[in-house]
């Protein structure tokens, strides 16, 4: 072994001098990547103009959008620790049961499909936010929603006293219509 | 002497065919059936890979809702970086050398590091 020591470590390389206080300061969404999986289909159901103008700002400066976007990328981390403040707030436990199922699973969401139902379910009735993939074939059912996956280690399987599951769920918007009429 | 002569009526046949029953079914049966699997593999491999792209299209979307997130975080601390550089050069050499011929934001490919740390 080398009697050197290293020089260049990750402990030296910390520049902890904060923005000059003509930047507004921003709180971080500090998610790790499973939260952020969990949610990602809400923060885009509710942030998708934020994001869009943050990722337009960005084509439209290139190579100065670090400092010209400053300001939409704030409203970008705004808006989706909005997210998980009101996801934490009202689904928590959801939440947590998917997050963790994806941990479990090697981020595969297709494993995790009966925690995702629960989640989509207490978010879309706390907060109406609903995932959809956009441009997904119309006439297929949504992969989020099939009670076969087939590449899932092990099948869904209804909880106890619930009716069959049939070919798909029916979206949360769905649900909270159909009692109505 | 008379010459020997097959005997009336003629030999009887000989067998030189061997007598087994032909095994399994008929070969257009297994070419049939042959047929069958192999199209209900092309079908379910078929449902396989539609089920696969539109998995793949899922990942892409919960992808594409966070770049902007990401991406902000951590381009504000690059600019805080990148002041913090020039701050410092402007300490310590007393003006900003322009360094590229370009106005374009360069990521720095090298850090200045203390020599000496405390923590």
């Amino acid at each position: 072994m080398a009697a050197r020591k290293p020089v260049f470590n990750q402990q030296v390389l910390y520049d902890t001098t904060p923005l000059p206080d003509s930047i507004p300061a921003v709180k971080e969404v500090g998610a790790t990547s499973a939260p952020l999986l969990s949610a990602s289909f809400f923060i885009g159901a509710r942030c998708r103009p934020y994001n869009d103008d943050y990722m337009q700002c960005k084509t439209e400066n290139p190579g100065k959008g670090e400092f010209e976007c400053l300001k939409e990328g704030r409203r970008v981390t705004r808006c989706a620790a909005s997210v998980i403040d009101d996801i934490n707030k009202s689904c928590l436990e959801q939440f947590r049961t998917h997050w963790q199922c994806l941990d479990n699973n090697n981020h595969q969401l297709w494993q995790c499909r009966k925690a995702e139902w629960k989640l989509s379910q207490c978010v879309f009735d706390n907060l109406k936010l609903e995932k959809t993939i956009p441009d997904a074939p119309k006439d297929q059912i949504p992969v989020h929603l099939r009670t076969k996956q087939i590449y899932a280690h092990y099948p869904i399987l209804r909880d106890r006293g619930q009716p069959s599951l049939g070919k798909s769920i029916d979206p949360p918007s769905a649900q909270a219509q159909a009692p109505a009429s | 002497m008379p010459q020997d002569m097959p005997p009336v009526g003629g030999y009887g046949p000989v067998q030189y065919k061997r007598n087994l029953p032909a095994s399994g079914f008929r070969p257009g049966t297994w070419l049939i059936a042959m047929g069958v699997v192999m199209t209900y593999g092309f079908y379910k491999l078929g449902v396989g890979i539609k089920e696969q792209n539109e998995l793949a299209r899922e990942k892409m979307w919960s992808r594409i809702h966070l770049i902007p997130l990401l991406q902000a975080e951590e381009d504000r601390d690059l600019v805080r970086r990148h002041l913090a550089d020039q701050a410092r050069e402007k300490e310590l050499l007393g003006e900003n050398f322009k360094v590229y011929n370009s106005d374009r934001y360069v990521r720095p490919t090298y850090a200045v590091t203390p020599g000496n740390t405390t923590k």
